[in-house]
């Protein structure tokens, strides 16, 4: 066992810290801040594994603070906790604080303790790598990435596509999720930027098997649609990069292309095994069955990955 | 199509006369029943264009004088006639027609009007009476559109004021539920951590009990009794209740304590919504304020630090549920007008003719344009689809039917205030003295 996991939790309710620490103060090292401002003095002071941030504080929101956050302590793992569905504080959360996982209150103990274990997991594995130090930035070699586009719309190709010449990738389209498989399984790909729809299927069950199958392929979604909800799985089953409506912000999109490739090009720098990412797998039956049947159709992907 | 054809409607075929028929022939004419309802008949010459109109008061103003008829009675008519008679044409419309007449016609009235077609051709004679009916009629028409219209207005302003309030509803119970979730997170982990700390509690009991039977049974074996001692040792080592007591105390305290918020939660709602009671007994509106503040403070809480001065104030009668939906708008409007972190301060107090609510945030403020709009239904700074423009309208009209006033005052950059007098009922005190 390797030295203990310091969660942080911040809340401006100091019951819920109390009642956090008091749960999970035997597996982890708990720490807590009802002030976000003096939770991000102590991440630049101390290691931190994990942080939990509530959404609405009186000093600062929680997607802003885990946003500084990663700044701070990047390699820290975020997770949101909040009462509140409201889609631009998911969307600023994700897009900006690269959460981990999205929990709402009031919280499933047994799903809270699942998570943070998920969590700290992957941390003990980020601990190692640290050890082994492993690059984190880039210097002057970048590869070609592949890009594979699943969507029909007009001004999301162009974008890509004009995204794909200026940094010398390859775009690869297609018309339907089967052929997205077929591709898939053909060679490796390195970045997905997917509508929830294409030619009237679900994207979603794929984008979820793909988390699991291959952990490092970064998902930019692109959608008109806006649930909160919905986000929320993807956050939490897709572990999706980006999450972007439609109409495109030009900005917004090229911000999230570029940050997507920096970070395929960090991961294709490091060797195979070590993954830090870990997607949730759905929770409803049905759901379930359309992952597990599109991870069946992926398979070969995966023998291929684990070779 | 339809006001040209009512001229027609209106045309009577009278047969013109001929310009050199004389004047006695007309006078017989006029005397015969079938041109008994007008005032004056058409002179019109071959070709068919009207030269006239010869009246029946010019005829009696000339047989009146003494041998008139035996005198003129044989002149053509054309020297008596009205040689420019109200012409008007058949595709002109019934208002257009009546303008024309009621403009040109004098006192008394003495002649009917000529309506010829679109080439100025006689076509028959129109009488003053017929156009008045005509034109009654119209407007009885138009007043049961008008009446429709305003029925249709009323019950969309019915609608819309009904959706504002449903919105608001929304708004608040929204709010409600999410100011639930952090006693409810806190409460509904702390339960099982209860059970879960407890749990050696009993078994220390247990290992106890054995124990006391041990000690007080004078036939038990040393060996029993040893076993007895260590395991209820080490069952009061585990269960650590010195250290356990501190952690149980702080979990049932908070408990409550998340317990006592949910119910107070509750309570506020129910009060808030005490629905539409209609003008209530006597109000403290300093619980109006409170019970507003509790369902707002979640819009509140990230926005701005709220300060009460709440005030001794003398019972109103009032329907607290209204003044309640005003409060809440005032303190969502303040919490929405704060960038960043700002400061709302509430303030209640009473003189002896009214009792007074202010409500003042340290927001943007706005414009003496905006502000001079503020209250004008469906009027907004919103975007689209976030307000529905008759938040304050509402409130404006339910301060006033409570007799009182909603005065705001605004500077950009530094707040707004709004001020809301509510007159206190003047009568009693002086029927009490007498």
């Amino acid at each position: 066992m390797t030295a203990a996991i310091r969660i942080l939790f911040v809340d401006d309710e100091e019951r819920i810290l109390r009642s956090l620490a008091l749960q999970f103060r035997r597996q982890y090292e708990v720490l807590t801040e009802s002030d976000p401002r003096r939770a991000l003095e102590r991440l630049k002071r101390e290691p931190v594994h994990i942080i939990v941030s509530d959404q609405r504080m009186p000093q600062m929101s929680g997607a802003e603070l885990l946003a500084q956050a990663r700044e701070v302590a990047p390699d820290t793992l975020r997770i949101l906790l909040t009462g509140y569905s409201d889609l631009d504080a998911a969307m600023e959360a994700l897009n900006s604080g690269g959460i981990f996982r999205y929990l709402t209150k009031p919280w499933d103990q047994q799903e809270m303790a699942f998570t943070l274990r998920q969590a700290a997991e992957i941390a003990a594995r980020q601990v190692q790598i640290a050890v082994a130090d492993m690059p984190t930035t880039l210097g002057n070699q970048r590869a070609a990435l592949n890009v594979l586009l699943l969507d029909n719309d007009g001004q999301t190709l162009s974008v890509v596509a004009e995204f794909c010449v200026s940094g010398g990738h390859r775009l690869l389209r297609v018309a339907s999720l089967n052929e997205a498989v077929a591709v898939l399984n053909n060679q490796p790909v390195d970045m997905l930027i997917s509508d929830l729809q294409l030619a009237g299927e679900d994207t979603a069950p794929l984008l979820k098997s793909l988390a699991q199958a291959h952990p490092r392929l970064l998902s930019l979604v692109v959608t008109p649609f806006c649930d909160t909800q919905a986000l929320l799985k993807l956050i939490n089953e897709a572990q999706i990069f980006r999450y972007l409506p439609k109409p495109i912000r030009r900005g917004l999109f090229d911000k999230g292309l570029l940050a997507a490739a920096e970070q395929a090009q960090i991961w294709r720098a490091q060797p195979a095994q070590i993954v830090t990412r870990l997607a949730q797998v759905p929770r409803e039956a049905r759901e379930q069955e359309k992952v597990g049947s599109w991870l069946g159709m992926l398979g070969r992907l995966r023998e291929r990955l684990i070779a | 199509m339809t006001t040209a054809s009512a001229l027609a409607r209106l045309l009577k075929p009278v047969v013109p006369l001929a310009p050199g028929m004389s004047i006695a022939d007309v006078a017989d004419r006029l005397l015969t029943p079938e041109h008994k309802a007008f005032l004056s008949l058409p002179i019109v010459d071959d070709a068919g264009v009207p030269l006239g109109l010869v009246s029946r008061s010019a005829l009696q103003d000339i047989f009146m004088q003494r041998f008139g008829r035996d005198l003129r009675g044989r002149h053509p008519v054309q020297e008596v006639m009205n040689p420019a008679p109200l012409m008007v044409s058949l595709d002109t419309s019934l208002e257009d027609a009546a303008k024309q007449i009621t403009g040109q016609l004098q006192y008394p009235i003495t002649e009917d009007f000529i309506l010829v077609d679109s080439q100025g051709l006689y076509r028959g004679l129109g009488t003053v009476l017929d156009l008045l009916k005509a034109m009654e009629a119209r407007i009885e028409q138009r007043n049961l559109v008008l009446r429709k219209a305003l029925v249709d207005l009323k019950e969309s302003q019915t609608q819309l004021v009904q959706s504002e309030k449903m919105a608001s509803l929304g708004q608040m119970v929204a709010g409600v539920a999410h100011e639930l979730n952090t006693p409810l997170g806190y409460v509904k982990n702390n339960v099982p951590l209860l059970r879960e700390l407890s749990a050696p509690l009993f078994e220390l009991a247990e290992a106890q009990a054995v124990l006391a039977d041990c000690l007080g049974d004078p036939d038990c074996a040393e060996a029993r009794l040893a076993t007895a001692l260590d395991n209820a040792a080490s069952a009061r080592e585990s269960a650590a209740p010195e250290l356990l007591a501190e952690d149980l105390t702080q979990l049932f305290g908070d408990t409550l304590y998340g317990l006592e918020q949910i119910a107070e939660l509750v309570v506020g709602l129910k009060d808030f919504a005490r629905l539409d009671r209609v003008m209530s007994e006597e109000v403290d509106l300093n619980d109006c304020v409170r019970s507003a503040l509790v369902i707002a403070r979640n819009a509140i809480k990230d926005k701005a630090e709220t300060h009460l001065r709440l005030g001794e104030l003398p019972r109103i009668p009032c329907a607290p549920s209204q003044i309640n939906q005003v409060l809440l708008n005032l303190l969502n409007n303040a919490a929405q007008a704060i960038e960043g972190f700002g400061q709302i301060l509430v303030k209640t107090w009473a003189d002896d003719s009214a009792v007074f609510i202010s409500v003042q945030d340290s927001g943007r403020g706005m414009p003496a344009d905006v502000l001079a709009r503020i209250f004008d239904p469906f009027f907004t700074t919103k975007p689209v689809g976030q307000g529905t423009g008759l938040g304050l309208s509402i409130s404006y009209k339910i301060i006033q039917e409570h007799g009182g006033q909603i005065r705001v005052a605004s500077q950009p950059g530094r707040g707004t205030r709004f001020l809301i007098r509510l007159p206190r009922p003047q009568a009693a005190p002086l029927q009490r003295s007498a």
